[in-house]
């Protein structure tokens, strides 16, 4: 370690986040020299998924930011005549946290002994046993489902970077309808087999999704509809109340607002992915969304790409002329790095580059459950869009439980995310109160409300799942809340509607963060962008060979069976 | 995580094989990682070799008691340098081989740190191997065997340590064949707790093009 980088590269990339990841790999497939750096200590900013542990530290880094100090750097010695040196910003991105535990800090052991011995199934958690599983959790600050048919899982495929991640296929989707969840038929079996629906009204909805599905934009199906919205369209075509529900907020994952057309090809990409991997249109990406940008620096270093976490751009060094400004290369830890194209993370951009205060931004909450929102026989994952968010703005829900990675078993992770409105509690609110409970279990009796004892029993009850079948043989068991034990709210900065390019030296391109969408494709449409504004004529993301098409010599067979010639143990 | 043990992806073609096991080697830097997989995969060393470039991960087919085992070997492609390996290059590993340097005392030091990084991002069935490099040059050492030894018994997750030489090839096949043999040991003792095959993760890779639509079409 200490020694020092070389000094040119053609690319240097500040932040390890989807955008950047998808450049800083594309750029080095193609022979250019890279350098990728982040502040941070760890893969993906934004992007990034963490063990329980390192969310607490990030949660720390957080309130912290506000104290750091940028150092000025006054030092003339990188620079000559006609360049400056502009310093590098470290925007505020994250905002309104405000993470809640639910349960007692740790439970005396005689407790959970005598009152539960005959709920032994039913795992008793206290905050001090989540924080020692730490490392089963993998926890996304941006959870994101990637479309069976969409442009990431295209380019995984087709630059064989898919060999470096797994997934999982969300096994089903929800909607709230009525006053409850239920499922959505999503393939053709599903539509056949629920119960929700009759039978008048699975061949309505076959043929309207048919319908969709066929659009071809010189039809005439949708002719008078273009100014008008997709919930005008589906009222026209006589169908009944919950398939023009199903059609509108779980299919075409849209709101009453949404424009027809709009809403035609949302429901054609939601159909066009089905029955690829699984049942519904959508993969999860094994040990969370983060595994993914690392999957994109994985091919950038085997390709020669350079790593270094922890180190960023203190300050950029910008040639200015008459016309216009060029980014020359930047200044980290005292050493000046020369550089053909400069990508940086929209928050790590100086501000003089940056044109409007940005005032969008996401609403984030994550959830640990002791149950599913909608109990099965198997472990789901789920994906409900909420419809009746903060003015009619739909809340995305993703589920997910131990075979994913996100947790260790027994429980399960909900993931909320929806446009900003106010502040993430509050945005959230309208789906936390109907899905979950929030109610705080004290099982010291003492502390417990005025009910003590019974109140105590009862809190229980609820937390544990005791109130099963056996107590309410006519509930379902479905129907029973999870009790949150522990939640996390945020907001952070929402730049995809912004344009970037506006103060911005020429070589130099700014990437958003996390956008709104459930799926990658505005990240992956974005790194594609800038990839061809810098190198127009070059491929993008070219397939990467297999290792046995490098090795030229023919894979021989070698024996092993009779060695035993070992220096040590078993 | 065993169940990508027995995992036909597109990448083993059509070869049949009985098992795969994916294996990643960490270290610090120049400590020869790449000459080990090289000598191993090749049977040759050259001398003195670059960062490694382009080489993103070797198979080699071993026969053992009449069994097929693919060894996926993966390299750090030179993520090590600055101590940024991804975490993701950790996942759904079966074996860790941890490398440091006979001739350099601090890339012995350093093993504490990579099998701290090793626990942090692997599964708890994942089994980790020590072995020490360039122990042809015996002038130069900095390193005694006893010492990394002494590490194993102190450490229980490293099933064993080895010393050997690229250059003058010892030791390298034995790294690999009792790597081979103990995750099949270990496959053996998990087939009989759980089935592995069932509901294996998706490798998209794996894909054939689909060209109906379960909805739509009839």
């Amino acid at each position: 370690m200490g020694e020092d980088l070389c000094s040119e590269y053609d690319v240097i990339v500040i932040g390890t986040g989807m955008t950047e990841s998808i450049i800083a790999a594309a750029a080095s497939r193609i022979g250019k020299r890279v350098l990728h750096l982040d502040r941070n200590d760890y893969y993906g900013g934004m992007w990034a998924t963490f063990s329980f542990d390192a969310l607490q530290r990030w949660l720390k880094e957080c309130h912290n930011q506000d104290q750091k100090n940028i150092t000025n750097f006054k030092n003339k010695t990188y620079i000559s005549q006609d360049e400056i040196l502009i310093s590098c910003g470290s925007q505020s991105s994250v905002s309104n946290i405000d993470e809640q535990w639910f349960i007692p800090k740790n439970v005396p052991v005689n407790a959970s002994e005598n009152s539960f011995s005959k709920n032994e199934k039913n795992d008793f958690w206290d905050q001090e046993k989540i924080k020692n599983l730490s490392r089963k959790f993998n926890l996304d600050l941006a959870p994101k489902l990637l479309f069976s048919r969409g442009s990431l899982v295209d380019l995984l495929i087709s630059s064989n970077i898919a060999r470096y991640a797994e997934f999982r296929s969300v096994s089903r989707i929800l909607t709230w309808y009525n006053g409850q969840l239920e499922t959505v038929p999503c393939s053709r079996a599903d539509v056949f087999s629920t119960k929700d629906v009759s039978v008048m009204e699975k061949r309505l909805l076959m043929k309207m999704l048919q319908l969709c599905a066929e659009y071809k934009p010189n039809g005439n199906e949708f002719k008078n509809f273009e100014k008008k919205t997709f919930a005008d369209y589906l009222k026209s075509k006589e169908l009944t109340e919950n398939i023009v529900h199903y059609i509108l907020y779980a299919i075409a994952m849209s709101s009453i607002n949404t424009p027809c057309m709009t809403g035609v090809e949302r429901t054609q990409k939601f159909l066009s992915s089905l029955g690829r991997f699984g049942n519904t249109p959508f993969l999860w990406p094994l040990y969370g969304s983060g595994e993914l940008p690392q999957c994109f620096c994985r091919l950038c270093a085997v390709f020669g790409g350079v790593y270094h976490l922890k180190r960023t751009a203190d300050s950029l060094v910008v040639l200015k002329t008459d016309m216009k400004s060029i980014c020359k290369g930047i200044v980290s830890n005292d050493q000046f790095l020369s550089t053909h194209h400069l990508i940086l993370n929209v928050s790590e951009a100086p501000s003089s580059f940056l044109q409007e205060t940005f005032n969008e931004g996401l609403s984030r909450g994550i959830f640990i459950t002791n149950r599913s929102i909608y109990s099965s026989e198997k472990e789901s994952l789920t994906l409900l869009q909420f419809p009746y968010g903060i003015k009619n703005k739909p809340i995305t829900v993703i589920e997910i439980g131990s075979s994913t990675h996100a947790c260790p078993d027994g429980l399960y992770i909900i993931h909320m995310t929806c446009k900003q409105n106010t502040n993430a509690t509050e945005d959230l609110k309208p789906a936390v109160e109907k899905l979950l409970e929030i109610e705080q279990i004290d099982l010291d009796p003492s502390h417990s409300a005025s009910s003590g004892i019974s109140g105590f029993a009862y809190d229980y009850e609820i937390y544990s799942g005791a109130i099963d079948m056996t107590n309410k043989e006519n509930q379902e068991v479905k129907s029973v809340r999870p009790q949150v034990l522990w939640a996390l709210y945020f907001n952070c900065l929402e730049t995809s509607q912004c344009d970037l390019s506006v103060n911005v030296p020429s070589n130099i391109y700014l990437t958003s963060g996390p956008d709104a969408d459930i799926d990658f494709e505005f990240a992956v449409k974005q790194a594609k962008e800038i990839f061809k504004k810098m190198y127009p004529n070059e491929e993008f993301l070219p397939r990467a060979p297999d290792p046995e098409e490098l090795l030229l010599d023919d894979e021989e067979i070698i024996s092993g069976d009779n060695n035993s010639s070992l220096t040590s143990t078993e | 995580m065993m169940s990508n043990i027995i995992n036909n992806s597109s990448l083993q073609s059509n070869e049949s094989f009985d098992f795969i096991f994916k294996i990643v080697l960490i270290g610090d830097c120049s400590t020869g990682k790449s000459c080990i997989v090289e000598r191993f995969r090749n049977g040759t060393y050259n001398e003195p070799q670059p960062a490694t470039v382009g080489v993103d991960f070797s198979i080699k087919t071993v026969c053992m008691h009449g069994k097929t085992i693919k060894l996926q070997i993966w390299d750090t492609a030179g993520m090590e340098r600055f101590r940024t390996v991804t975490q993701s290059y950790y996942r759904s590993a079966n074996g860790v081989i941890i490398v440091y340097d006979t001739t350099k005392r601090a890339t012995f030091l350093n093993v504490q740190k990579w099998i701290d990084e090793a626990r942090r991002n692997t599964g708890s069935n994942v089994l980790l191997f020590l072995v020490g490099t360039k122990c042809d040059l015996e002038d130069e050492r900095e390193v005694e065997l006893s010492e990394a030894e002494e590490m194993r018994d102190y450490i229980p997750e490293i099933m064993f340590v080895l010393e050997t030489s690229a250059k003058e090839n010892k030791n390298i096949d034995d790294v690999f064949f009792c790597l081979a043999e103990e995750l099949k040991k270990k496959h053996d003792q998990m087939a009989i707790l759980e089935n592995a095959e069932e509901d294996r993760p998706v490798n998209i890779s794996e894909s054939k093009p689909i060209s109906q639509c379960a909805l739509i079409c009839d």
